[in-house]
């Protein structure tokens, strides 16, 4: 798929410029709208359950050094169940690619765009990522290792900035919305932690397979430790976003930054470099599914079938009629489609995997 | 053509193209591990030997003579007292005076003259005295080295010496170098003789601290420049011939102990599979074997000044010299090479990192500044200052054009005033000068055809790409501006952010012989001598790591050991 | 064949690059720095035959003048049923549209306040151009009379002004830098009330009006009642105070002092307190000049239903005033001086602290906030209903002032 193989701290930060994409959409809203007040704590909380999983699974990738999902799926169900779990993958990359597509696109016309119609915004968007999907896939990750500090800064910026108008106080009521809510409900929210499935097809990429482990642990608490960034901002900064919505909420957060009279209302800034690590995120995800059609159809040749993959990005953000469909797709459907897919196939096809591996090791 | 078939091909698959050459990126295993004894030679001293057959084979490969092109080797009879003997001289072509070597070492040498004409290893008689019958004769036993140091080389600074790195390291600096057979000791003569007046200052590249010596069109002074500034025998010059009809001699220079062996094949593999009629420049040269290249960024550094070339000779790098052409074409090079002066190094570090900052500040400039204020004037108005709204608002009051007619009249004219005041004889250049500072920055405001601020702005992007130091650099950025301007006029930052995104994608995709051209920045490894930041002199130890480099050691840990020296 | 493919790539570039332009050009249009009208503030009175009456204040660019400080204010009225159908109204007579996103002040009228601005406050942040940090006020006067004699006396920029004013209550503490993004995040808070700069003409005849309640404190001092006088005659002095989103009234300026001192949004502020050594003379007062230290502490506790507000605050302090015989090293003076000061700062917080829950009813201070962590749930927290059980809170002021010194004198 590259050129050279994707080394470890390269490894990590593509699996964070997926998460840093989601700065975009309305996740660290909908964390504080269902878990209240005990965000906050909800985010450790499944910040230490995820790495809790990513070890389970680190520890079942052992048995398989250097396979993907796919590989591992041919081992456990022949090239059958290979295809059946590869178009789940791409099905899932290309959906939620054209989701926060859609919905990044419908926050763009509302704030500076507003008699455009999002196709053109969408289309500015699919162009960019058809030429950039031509060249190699290490021209993406070297891109995204530029931008990610870039997104980092921003988010930093984000909260310091804003130090001034918050209050601390709010992390109270200490559990939220009660226990039931916070730590039962509050597992939803793992569905953030959606870069988490890059993993899957990264250990024939690497460089260095040994350290997948390491690479694993680092993303799942860099994750963490973003989301949390993010989510603190809104949750002691805004009173309002327990009862009211906002299109895209860390953007209102950028608005109230101001340092003296002269750097005022720069939240376009921050936009700049959100819709360059979206453009990252776009790019990284096709080249993604582009590159499990390539694996399960044998596929020698990636740059063939990436455009069709833009066209199929393209024609799905398209299809939610209006906004308020696509918001709703965003906050529920695609986190559950996050928690299916990423999680629980994943968990099962690796677990199975083992078995049967264990059983045919005790044949021979 | 049938429309069938026509469609067929449009739609027909074609595997993509790809010429594919790349260092070896492992960066985290340094090539310390690599062993060292394949290098030809280690440091060890040798002396030199007694027969000349021997010293002939290991000057040949010590100096590579079969393929480096300017050592020459010339062997031939020595007359020393009727008697003959094998002799060899070795020196490096462009560093001596061939007029004085002819003259005054292998004339002397080779003819039979009267000095040399009685016979026999007769003992010369220094003085008799005689006394009680007995003759005492003071008697010199015959000594060839001391016959021909004394008798037979008419030269003014001549040295006898044992040992090969004393010799080499004479023919290095533009000795010659005498061995006789059945001598164990060569001689060391100087016949220097460089085109010291043919080189001028170099006029392009201009630093304040530094050599003031330029290349210059002779390919021969070209490399005893090299010669001279690196002084080591592992520099190797190998010629080349490109053109079918001018057969323009090219040097491709390298350190052999350094430099990556499959770099060095790479860049002869390119030259020598060209198949073209002439070749006149570096120029062409450059953009012959350079790889694919669709945002016209330089792939090599060219340059005039044989520091610089040495430079990074010792760094690791090819350095390609053109008969007929001043400037040397430096292989591989990244894009922080071009905004690296060789002014840098002869600084203190925090100014050259200083300087450093600031032209990567106006790489920025130059290239998005009228993009970003084409864009924040048509969609993003909330970000400016109040105040600086106003004074915007009061500047544009009476200009008719809309603000992308504006950018574009003046970057246009502008590019203009550049164009004609390099191409007009350089003695009414300064009028242009004149004329366009007259027409741009009074006139055109005073006419209410532009803003005063839009002057600031086309001023501020000139200047900034007036500050790079690499001049194919910063054509590549005066053009692709008008690309950000367009962007920025079509819709604003979204798109300068996904143009932004797809020329990031298209450097971080393009490779100078085998080198990630966007290297220190995007990729997030172990890299040593990166270039993001210089360190200071003494903490400069290793060799840029993409280069795969032979000896990744440049200096010791400790450098200034007379600090700490224990 | 590759020719004519190379053909087509740049017919289908070219026609990329018509159809964003003409995709983009609407949006250029509306956005375009030529099309726009920029309102540097906007005052919402309530009309006379419609809903409101909406005051913009434009500044008109002096065409090319050099030094660019010549500003002349232009206002524009409009009777409307809504803001943005004000804003819109305000388009067709302008032949520009208005753009609100320089808007720096926003101001509503007493009268309009007093009978509930959220659907304004929320119309106006549903916008995308304000501004959060727009200075909301409301003003004791007509808006438009406001805005007219809002023109800074020592500087030529208005914007500039308006930027700067709110900025004084760092120091002085007399006003506040309430802005639209607080008000409307207060409006929506559960544990917190909104308020607003207040904001006033000075009327020539304040010395007459006022002369029956004899101020002799100059701390007392608000928009409207105050006695400054020069060449603008606009203040903004004061504080006003919203229950839910309705004015309920309003705090002076020592008022103002206590309210930033609990929000801890002063850096410094001056007192006038009985000079200790006499302390029957009512006229001899110190200045002192105070400054808060980082330590404050405010505890809630629930009791018997009802909070119980415990406020512990610290400050220290110098001394402006010098007079001849005080000697301001002496630690006995310096004491009693303290006590004095404390005395004062006490009454001054618990009044104003009880003037905010049992007449206000609106706690304006985000105490709600330090409740928060009595309660362990939101929905409990909810039902409690802090907002409504404010004006049942029991205050316990203590007040620790440290007085160190004068200034340049220490001893006449």
């Amino acid at each position: 798929m590259a050129k050279h193989k994707i080394s470890t701290i390269s490894a990590i930060m593509l699996t964070l410029s997926i998460v840093v994409s989601y700065i975009t959409s309305s996740f660290p809203r909908t964390f504080i709208n269902e878990t209240k007040s005990a965000t906050l704590i909800n985010i450790v909380y499944i910040t230490i359950l995820v790495l809790f999983i990513i070890l389970i699974f680190c520890n079942l990738f052992k048995r398989f050094p250097g396979l993907d999902l796919l590989d591992i799926s041919k081992f456990l169900g022949g090239n059958i169940l290979k295809d059946i779990i590869g178009s789940f993958f791409i099905m899932y990359f290309t959906i939620s690619s054209s989701i926060m597509l859609r919905n990044f696109c419908e926050s763009l016309v509302v704030i500076y765009y507003p008699l455009t119609n999002y196709v053109f915004i969408i289309l500015m968007f699919i162009f960019s990522i058809s030429l950039v999907n031509r060249l190699d896939f290490s021209s993406t990750l070297n891109v995204s290792s530029i931008v990610f500090p870039l997104v980092l800064i921003s988010a930093l910026l984000l909260f310091c900035g804003n130090l001034d108008n918050f209050s601390f106080k709010r992390i109270y009521p200490i559990l939220g919305d009660g226990f039931y809510n916070t730590f039962i409900l509050g597992l939803k929210n793992i569905g953030a932690f959606g870069g988490i499935c890059y993993l899957y097809f990264l250990p024939p990429m690497l460089k260095e397979p040994q350290k997948f482990k390491k690479i694993a642990v680092i993303s799942v608490i860099a994750t963490g430790l973003f989301i949390f960034l993010c989510v603190a901002t809104l949750l002691f900064m805004f009173s309002f976003f327990i009862t009211t919505d906002e299109v895209m909420p860390l953007f209102s957060a950028a608005r109230y930054i101001e340092f003296g009279t002269f750097f005022q209302r720069f939240e376009s800034v921050f936009l700049l470099i959100w819709i360059i690590s979206f453009c990252c995120f776009l790019s990284i995800t096709c080249k993604f599914s582009t590159n499990i059609f390539n694996k399960m159809f044998n596929l020698s040749d990636m740059k063939a079938m990436s455009n069709i993959f833009i066209l199929l990005i393209f024609a799905l953000s398209l299809l939610p009629q209006n906004y308020a469909i696509a918001n709703f797709l965003e906050t529920n459907i695609y986190r559950y489609l996050r928690i299916a897919v990423g999680f629980i196939l994943g968990i099962t096809i690796l677990i199975l995997a083992n078995i049967k591996k264990k059983k045919v090791g005790e044949k021979d | 053509m049938k429309i069938t078939s026509y469609i067929k091909k449009i739609f027909n698959y074609s595997p993509p193209f790809k010429y594919q050459f790349s260092l070896p990126n492992d960066f985290n295993k340094t090539n310390l591990d690599l062993p060292q004894e394949n290098l030809v030679h280690s440091k060890e001293n040798r002396n030199i030997f007694t027969s000349l057959d021997v010293n002939s084979d290991y000057i040949k490969s010590r100096y590579n003579i079969l393929i480096n092109s300017d050592i020459i080797t010339r062997e031939f009879i020595l007359n020393a007292r009727g008697k003959q003997y094998k002799a060899l001289l070795l020196y490096i072509d462009g560093m001596i005076d061939s007029q004085i070597l002819n003259d005054f070492v292998l004339e002397p040498l080779m003819m039979r003259n009267r000095n040399n004409m009685f016979e026999g290893d007769k003992n010369r008689i220094i003085s008799e005295a005689v006394s009680n019958n007995i003759t005492v004769r003071k008697v010199k036993k015959f000594d060839l080295a001391d016959y021909i140091e004394n008798c037979l080389i008419p030269q003014n600074n001549i040295k006898q010496s044992k040992s090969f790195e004393e010799i080499f390291s004479g023919v290095n600096s533009g000795n010659c170098a005498l061995f006789v057979d059945t001598l164990d000791i060569a001689f060391d003569i100087d016949i220097k003789g460089f085109k010291q007046r043919s080189i001028s200052k170099p006029e392009n590249e201009i630093v304040i601290k530094g050599p003031h010596e330029a290349f210059v069109e002779n390919l021969r002074t070209n490399t005893s420049l090299l010669r001279r500034f690196s002084n080591n025998e592992n520099l190797i010059i190998e010629s080349l011939e490109v053109g079918k009809l001018t057969k323009t001699k090219c040097a491709v220079c390298y350190m052999q102990d350094i430099a990556n062996g499959d770099l060095v094949a790479e860049v002869k593999y390119r030259i020598n599979n060209l198949d073209i009629d002439s070749l006149l420049s570096s120029g062409q040269l450059e953009q012959l074997i350079s790889d694919n290249n669709s945002l016209g960024l330089p792939k090599s550094i060219s340059t005039e000044r044989p520091d610089n070339a040495v430079q990074h000779l010792l760094e690791g790098r090819i350095i390609v010299l053109v008969n007929g052409s001043p400037y040397a074409l430096i292989l591989p090079a990244i894009m922080i090479d071009f905004l690296t002066s060789p002014e840098d190094r002869n600084l203190k570090t925090i100014f050259s990192n200083f300087l450093r900052a600031i032209r990567i500040i106006s790489a920025f400039f130059a290239l998005l500044l009228p993009g970003l204020y084409v864009s924040i004037t048509s969609f993003h108005i909330e970000i400016l200052p109040t105040e600086l709204l106003y004074s915007i608002l009061a500047a544009r009051e009476s200009v008719p054009f809309p603000v992308i007619f504006e950018i574009l009249i003046m970057e246009i004219s502008f590019e203009i005033i550049r164009e004609a005041s390099l191409r007009v004889p350089s003695a009414i250049g300064s009028t242009i000068g004149i004329v366009g500072a007259l027409v741009i920055g009074q006139a055109a405001v005073s006419a209410g055809i532009v803003s005063p601020i839009l002057i600031i702005i086309v001023a501020i992007t000139a200047l900034s790409s007036f500050a790079i130091p690499d001049y194919s650099f910063s054509f590549h950025l005066r053009l692709f501006r008008f690309l950000f301007i367009l962007l920025g006029y079509m819709c604003g930052f979204l798109g300068i952010g996904t143009g932004l995104f797809v020329y990031l994608s298209i450097i971080c995709d393009m490779e100078s012989f085998g080198v990630s051209y966007s290297l220190p920045y995007s990729h997030m490894e172990n890299l040593k001598n990166t270039g993001i930041i210089l360190p200071p002199i003494w903490k400069r130890e290793y060799r840029s790591s993409y280069l795969a480099t032979k000896k990744a050691k440049k200096q010791e840990d400790i450098s200034m050991k007379w600090k700490f020296n224990k | 064949m590759r020719k004519i493919s190379s053909i087509l790539k740049k017919i289908f570039i070219f026609i990329l690059i018509i159809l964003f332009i003409t995709g983009f050009s609407s949006s250029y249009n509306s956005l375009n720095l030529d099309n726009l009208a920029f309102a540097v503030a906007i005052g919402i009175d309530k009309g006379t035959s419609n809903k409101l009456k909406v005051t913009f204040e434009f500044i008109a660019p002096s065409p090319s003048s050099e030094s660019g400080a010549e500003t002349s204010p232009v206002l524009n009225t409009v009777e409307c049923s809504s803001i943005t159908n004000g804003i819109n109204m305000m388009n067709a007579y302008l032949g520009k549209k208005v753009n609100l996103s320089h808007c720096k002040l926003i101001i509503f009228s007493e009268e309009l306040a007093k009978n509930g601005i959220s659907d304004e406050v929320y119309s106006l942040i549903n916008e995308v151009q304000v501004r959060p940090s727009a200075n909301i006020v409301v003003s004791k006067c007509n808006t438009k009379y406001y805005i007219e004699n809002s023109v800074p006396s020592l500087e030529s920029l208005i914007p500039r002004y308006y930027d700067i004013f709110p900025n004084t209550s760092e120091y002085t503490g007399y006003t506040c830098n309430a802005t639209i993004g607080d008000f409307f995040n207060a409006l929506v808070c559960n544990s917190c009330s909104p308020y607003a700069i207040l904001g006033g003409i000075n009327t020539s005849d304040y010395n007459s009006n006022s002369s029956e309640n004899q101020i002799s404190d100059n701390s007392t001092i608000k928009s409207n009642e105050s006695p400054i006088t020069g060449s603008r005659v606009s203040q903004n002095i004061g504080l006003a105070v919203f229950k839910d989103d309705k004015l309920a009234g309003e705090l002076n300026a020592i008022e103002t002092i206590c309210f930033l001192n609990m929000r801890k949004e002063v850096d410094s502020f001056l007192v006038s307190i009985q000079n200790p050594e006499n302390p029957e003379e009512t006229n001899s007062k110190i200045d002192i000049y105070l400054t808060p230290n980082t330590t404050h502490k405010i505890t809630v506790n629930l009791v018997n239903g009802a909070p119980y507000i415990k406020i512990k605050l610290e400050f220290s302090g110098k001394i402006y005033s010098m007079s001849k015989n005080s000697q301001y090293l002496n630690n006995n003076i310096l004491n009693s001086i303290s006590n004095s000061c404390n005395n004062y700062l006490e009454t001054q917080f618990s009044n104003y602290l009880y003037k905010t829950s049992t007449i206000f009813e609106s706690d304006i201070n985000g105490l709600g906030v330090y409740a928060l962590s009595k309660f362990s749930t939101s929905s409990k927290f909810n039902d409690y209903n802090w907002l409504d059980n404010y004006k049942n809170c029991t205050f316990d002021v203590e007040i620790n002032t440290v007085i160190d010194s004068g200034f340049l004198l220490t001893q006449t």
